[in-house]
């Protein structure tokens, strides 16, 4: 309707156009005169009246100092108003001013065309009429900004904006916030003082501002030439609305990698929570991909790779345990958390040790400005983080606690072996960040998590991680910026087991690990943007001891000889812009193991099963003696190619070794696995993996539709024999299998980034099967066939949908559906020798019954004034609504000859918890 | 590992878990699977040996989980064929059940052996080719050792390979000892077929028809007993098999073992102890990967058909001993029976207070009598019975002599 009305208007400014075709030529003076005195004085010379603002006058201070002879009024108008923002229109002796925008006399040709032709090389055309109509459809854009001011015929197609974004509040500039012109290949970030150039077309663009932590920001901009745009972004805290995974917008049309989540923690607050706690991992799950081990486990599964095979960096140091209370909560403090980027293929090339998957989580600075803090109170948990600035505006830390009362819940439970339990655990995180200056800046995190539980009144479990991170980012040149990274990472664990008899005993394991970095950044020119460096790594592991706790023990203590290994790698990328379509990233990786000594190593008989039974000798290694080294290449290579702005098709190539595995045979990863070391007999695990993903967005980018495959392809996976014991294993090799692996699937990501309601939905097919073929009988898993992994969960659902009902309440939403995993059922007895034997079927033959969840969360958040010292939410969820019997493990107890099947869960009914959230 | 115990991890997560299921009903319970999990699979267990005898072939079935009876396969054509083109058929022995060779033959070492079955239902399975492993002579000798400060007699089992090319072994033993219990009679009680009264009658002492004083009772070795050399300087064996305390009642009498010790291949060694760690209860820590032994008996036609058992040609070596407590033990006590016996005096009387008749004629009438008669006094007056064990040793022993027996 509008679209009508604005015609017909158009239509009268046509027709009386035709009658000012006189041009009487003028005379006249100005001295020191401002502008409105001007027109005042072309008033009263001519027979001319002017239409306007008087605003628009005031703000253009310039004096006039011209004489003008026998000039059209044309020419003295523009003459008058070249350096101003100002546009006329002359109408029989009526001159109407507008500010900026000019009013055309006549239709730009093709106006009436039901199509207008889009493309980027075409002429730019008149555009206030055919854009009025777009902003005219979109109610909710604030306000348009203009820049400079239209000049008749003399549009460029394009013009530089630049500016700064600060802080709404603090005012300070902020870096490395992404400027984009929708709909544009044009997009920059802002340098290390918050500035930023970055081209822009002619005509209206929304220009997208975005910066982690902060509230994505749209600036509707007129340009008509180069000009000046700060831009001032809020924080998003207590924002409770939007997405939660954040791709920016186009990004995932965009980006050359495909196969990446960026996972913005502070806005994951609106999944719903089990027991009080928001969590990460759990929101990783959600993605097409990541599969849970199963509920109340520990580990996850990236595209068909186990559990072991995620590299999970805590600023840039290897987190080894990423859980506590078996897999409850995640040992990552949300709270400390900026954001976690997931990479599940194209794993850059600066990454590598694991084959499947990359979490590289950054944790928050300090506040440089002033004392702030947030907490939460949960049922089972509590949380705090204070941030201060040290050295205002330069240098900050932050500080992180979590724990939990669960103990305190034990004890008031009316149940003996509860009250007997144990479970407790926290973590703590100190980051401290100092800008040196504006070429140096250092930052630090040292983080210590650790869990003590029990599971039977006469054991006590504890396990803990300890890391340090240490980073010198130096800018060399505007170019060229590289990061020095020291970090150490321990994990240990412990179990010690007290039934006051003899049989009592203290068993540990622990490894460290050493690592450097240089990793370098150098731009090139627009094309080219190269990353290099090397990185190293020494391992240190103590692989167990077991020890008797009484003297009459008849227990002989075991202690597992050390072992030690030192994985170095060189690797250079280069993200390649080849044109506006294709965009390619090369990536190189050489990465090199060796075990090293002190240590013996078995060598078994060639052409003979690797059992105690085919040992030909031993070898001696002194101390720092190489055993043995592995290495190789790794390339990586990603491509794009744009279809169109928001349609793209990315392909990439990935290569991964993998050098240190877990060993645990049973599904769930547990905390009392072991990490074993490549040596003499156990070689690293290798993986190739193939991707293809078309990715389309839809509604202004608010719809992100994304469609991927893969298959992947590994050697060297570890599997176990029939009968392999893995605990306390002096010659782990006589228990492993190295078999091939396949894994293939389909990823659909439907995601909806704003509006009232916004989520997202996934599916994901995939299998993951392992082979272990050999002469060898004992070598030999389901007749050399191919068969599941314990993992291959073929199907998997899972929706987040956010509903917010006004700015304070919000309603939130999580669905998983997941094929049960595969399982190995005893079939039968038989009776061999005179004893009767239990008879397992093929290796994972059977399935566990499907697990299905449904979760809601209700989101109340405090009011909204800016004044307020703190700001407060509550949420309310419910885990498990729908109170699914959901299988955690099927598992087999023997008992006087008779086997018998039990079925363990977890929250089998829906379980309500409550939390409060502060910020102050 | 020692610590082991028969639970298993999840049982104990489940306890840890159950916090969190509150005031909820368990939140582990029985899984009841789905009953198309059964495979009916051939077990053949199968040990041709150097011993001159009618080899021995079993041949079964697996059974449902639960169910307690081993299906035997019938009607099977089993023949073992060697390396000569000989040919040793086997025919089935209705009462045990086994295949049992036509001929006495012996494996020979040189030679190799393959086993073939041909069931039924007209499949037919062969076995990898086997040989004979090389022979070790055993030596098994009673000690006096003192194991957790308990003092008893130690089986001692030794042997050696000076060529060390047995370096596999596994171990069989059946021991078997001599019981008579303390309050043997030679006579029985019988109801008086001439009484006056059938509810009330009379009770005659009559001789016991069978053997119930010497009793022999034989039992095997309930493990496996697996033994490797690989990595010692000497292929040679010295290897506590069995330990009886010196309190043990098995020393009252006269005791005997035998020690079979198997020379195996490597293959048929791990099959065996893989088939050992799969039978092992998991420990508390950590869990024994399951799965499908596999052994090397193959379906002709399938071979995806699984099949039970590992076919094996082995030596064996077998060493039988026999030992009097006094042997051993010259000064120490005796030790005692196999449980207390407390004779009881019933009153051998009708209705009147302290009669005991009714109980004497139920225990007179029992099919399995939990006491029986031992003796009487005053004329009969007064019958003493005792618990059936210490009185007849065929309750809870086989009164037939073996025929290894020595005395």
């Amino acid at each position: 309707m509008k679209k009508i009305i604005l015609t017909l208007f158009l239509f009268a400014f046509y027709t009386i156009s035709f009658s000012q075709e006189k041009s009487n030529k003028i005379s006249i003076e100005f001295n020191n005169t401002n502008l409105k005195t001007a027109l005042e004085n072309i008033e009263k010379t001519t027979g001319y009246k002017f239409y306007f603002d008087e605003n628009w006058l005031t703000a253009e201070t310039v004096l006039i100092n011209k004489t003008y002879n026998n000039i059209s009024i044309e020419d003295l108008l523009n003459n008058l108003f070249e350096n101003t923002s100002l546009n006329y229109i002359i109408r029989n002796n009526e001159i109407i001013l507008t500010k900026n925008s000019k009013i055309h006399s006549s239709l730009p040709e093709g106006y009436f065309e039901t199509t207008v032709p889009q493309s980027d090389n075409t002429v730019a055309k008149p555009l206030f009429h055919q854009q009025y109509d777009a902003i005219a459809q979109n109610s909710s854009v604030p306000g348009i900004i203009y820049i400079g001011k239209e000049k008749k015929g003399g549009e460029l197609k394009s013009y530089t904006l630049s500016g700064f974004v600060k802080n709404v509040k603090t005012k300070n500039t902020l870096s490395n916030a992404t400027i984009r012109v929708r709909g544009k290949n044009s997009s920059t970030v802002t340098d290390n003082e918050g500035h930023y150039k970055i081209v822009v077309p002619y005509g209206l663009n929304y220009i997208d501002i975005e910066l982690v932590n902060h509230k994505k920001t749209t600036e509707t901009i007129m340009v008509y030439d180069d000009g000046k745009l700060d831009v001032s972004l809020e924080e998003s805290f207590n924002e409770l609305d939007e997405v939660v995974i954040k791709t920016s917008a186009n990004k995932n049309v965009k980006d050359v990698i495909s196969g990446v989540s960026t996972i913005d923690v502070e806005k994951i607050k609106t999944i719903p929570l089990v027991l009080g706690e928001r969590d990460i991992f759990r929101v990783a799950t959600t993605l097409p991909g990541i599969k849970t081990t199963g509920e109340g486990s520990a580990g996850f599964n990236v595209r068909g790779g186990k559990d072991d095979q995620n590299l999970i960096l805590l600023d840039n140091a290897v987190l080894y345990n990423t859980s506590h209370f078996l897999g409850f909560f995640s040992a990552v403090n949300p709270y400390t958390t900026s954001k976690v980027d997931i990479y599940k293929g194209s794993i850059p090339a600066r990454f590598g040790g694991r084959l499947s998957s990359v979490f590289d989580i950054a944790s928050k600075n300090g506040n440089p400005e002033k004392f702030s803090g947030e907490g939460g109170i949960g049922s089972v948990t509590s949380n705090l983080s204070i941030g201060a600035p040290i050295i205002k505006n330069k240098a900050s830390v932050l500080v992180g606690f979590r724990t939990t009362y669960s103990e305190w819940i034990l004890k008031k439970i009316d149940n003996e072996d509860l009250n007997n339990s144990q479970a407790a655990f926290f973590d703590g995180i100190i980051k401290y960040n100092h800008k040196i200056n504006a070429k140096n800046n250092i930052e630090s995190t040292l983080y210590y998590s650790k869990d003590r539980f029990s599971i039977s009144s006469d054991s006590v479990y504890k396990y803990s991680n300890a890391l340090i991170s240490l980073k010198w980012n130096h800018a060399f040149s505007e170019k060229t910026k590289a990061d020095f990274i020291f970090t150490n990472s321990q994990y240990k664990f412990n179990i010690d087991f007290d039934n006051g008899t003899p049989n009592s005993f203290d068993y540990g394991y622990k490894l460290n690990e050493t690592q450097f970095i240089a990793n370098a950044n150098y731009s090139l020119n627009s094309k080219h943007a190269f990353n290099y460096g090397l990185s190293s790594k020494l391992y240190n592991v103590e692989p167990g001891y077991l020890n008797p706790k009484t003297t009459d023990s008849k227990i002989i203590p075991i202690k597992i000889d050390d072992e030690k290994a030192l994985e170095s790698a060189l690797y250079f990328s280069d993200n390649y812009t080849l044109n506006d379509r294709i965009l390619i990233s090369l990536g190189l990786r050489y990465s090199t193991y060796s075990a090293l000594g002190e240590s013996t190593q078995r060598v078994y008989q060639p052409n003979a099963p690797v059992n105690d039974n085919n040992v030909i000798g031993t070898n001696y290694y002194k101390k720092n003696e190489v055993i043995k080294t592995y290495g190789g290449f790794e390339p990586r290579i990603a491509m794009r190619y744009l279809f169109t702005d928001d349609f793209s098709v990315k392909g990439s190539y990935d290569k991964t070794y993998q050098y240190i595995h877990l060993l645990t045979n049973n599904t769930t990863q547990s905390p009392t696995d072991a990490w074993k070391l490549s040596d003499l007999n156990i070689r690293p695990q290798e993986a190739h993996q193939y991707s293809l993903g078309f990715y389309k967005n839809l509604d202004n980018d608010n719809l992100e539709l994304s469609l991927e495959g893969y298959y992947k392809k590994s050697y060297n996976l570890l599997d176990y024999k029939v009968g392999a014991e893995l605990m306390l294993q002096e010659n782990t090799e006589t228990q492993l299998l190295q078999g091939e692996g396949k894994a293939y699937g389909v990823e659909l990501l439907l995601k909806k980034n704003a509006g009232k309601l916004n989520g997202w939905l996934g599916y994901t097919y995939s299998r993951t099967f392992i082979k272990s073929d050999s002469q060898f009988l004992d070598e030999k898993v389901n007749n050399g066939h191919y068969f599941p992994t314990n993992f291959d969960k073929p199907h998997e659902v899972s929706a987040v949908l956010n509903y917010k009902f006004t700015q304070r309440y919000s309603l939130s939403s999580n669905f998983v559906y997941q094929s049960g995993r595969p399982i190995t059922f005893p079939i039968g007895s038989y009776i061999y020798n005179g004893m009767e034997y239990t008879l397992y079927s093929d290796r994972n033959k059977y399935r566990i019954p499907d697990y299905y969840r449904l979760d809601i969360g209700f989101n109340i958040e405090g009011n909204h004034k800016i004044k307020k010292l703190s700001h407060s939410f509550w949420n309310i969820s419910i885990y498990n609504v729908l109170g699914r019997n959901n299988p955690y493990s099927i598992f087999f107890v023997t008992t006087n000859g008779q086997i018998k099947a039990y079925k363990t869960s977890i929250f089998s009914v829906p379980i309500p918890t409550i939390t409060y959230n502060i910020k102050f | 590992m020692k610590f082991k115990t028969q639970h298993i991890n999840p049982l104990y997560k489940i306890l840890f878990f159950a916090i969190f299921c509150l005031s909820v009903s368990s939140c582990t319970e029985q899984y009841i699977f789905q009953s198309n999990t059964f495979e009916s699979i051939l077990v053949v267990q199968a040990n041709i040996t150097n011993e001159l005898k009618k080899q021995e072939i079993k041949i079964s079935r697996s059974y449902r989980l639960g169910e307690n009876e081993q299906a035997f396969e019938k009607g099977a054509n089993v023949y073992v064929t060697d390396s000569e083109k000989n040919n040793y058929d086997f025919e089935l022995e209705d009462f045990s059940g086994l295949y049992v060779s036509k001929n006495p033959f012996q494996a020979v070492p040189g030679r190799s052996y393959q086993l073939n079955i041909t069931t039924n239902d007209g499949k037919s399975y062969s076995s990898a080719l086997q040989t004979l492993t090389s022979v070790s002579e055993i030596n098994v000798e009673p000690k006096i050792e003192t194991v957790d400060g308990i003092k008893g007699v130690q089986i001692v089992v030794t042997s050696n390979d000076p060529t060390a090319s047995s370096k596999f072994y596994r171990f069989e033993y059946e021991e078997t000892y001599k019981i008579i219990p303390p309050y043997w009679s030679p006579n029985k009680l019988k109801v008086d077929p001439l009484s006056s009264s059938i509810e009330e009658p009379n009770f005659l002492v009559v001789p016991r028809e069978k053997e119930t004083r010497v009793c022999y009772t034989t039992k095997k070795s309930d493990d496996l007993i697996l033994i490797s050399n690989v990595g010692k300087s000497e292929d040679r064996i010295n290897f506590p098999i069995r330990f009886i305390d010196m309190g043990s009642s098995i020393l009252n009498e006269r005791y005997s073992i035998i020690v079979r010790q198997y020379v195996q291949s490597s293959e048929s060694y791990t099959y065996y102890e893989t088939l050992k760690t799969l039978s092992t209860s998991s420990s508390l820590f950590s869990q024994v990967q399951p799965g499908f032994n596999y052994g090397n008996i193959k379906n002709n036609d399938d071979p995806e058909e699984k099949v039970i058992g590992y076919f094996e040609v082995s030596s064996v070596s077998s060493k039988r001993i026999f030992f009097n407590f006094r042997d051993i033990f010259p000064v120490e006590p005796y030790p005692p029976y196999f449980m207390e016996c407390y004779p009881v005096e019933l009153r051998n009387c009708w209705d009147a207070k302290g009669c005991a008749g009714a109980t004497i004629l139920a225990l007179v009438k029992a099919q399995v009598p939990e006491k029986v008669y031992y003796g009487n006094r005053q004329n009969m007056d007064i019958v003493v019975f005792v618990e059936s064990p210490c009185s007849d040793c065929t309750s809870v022993s086989s009164n037939i002599k073996p025929l290894f027996w020595i005395d």
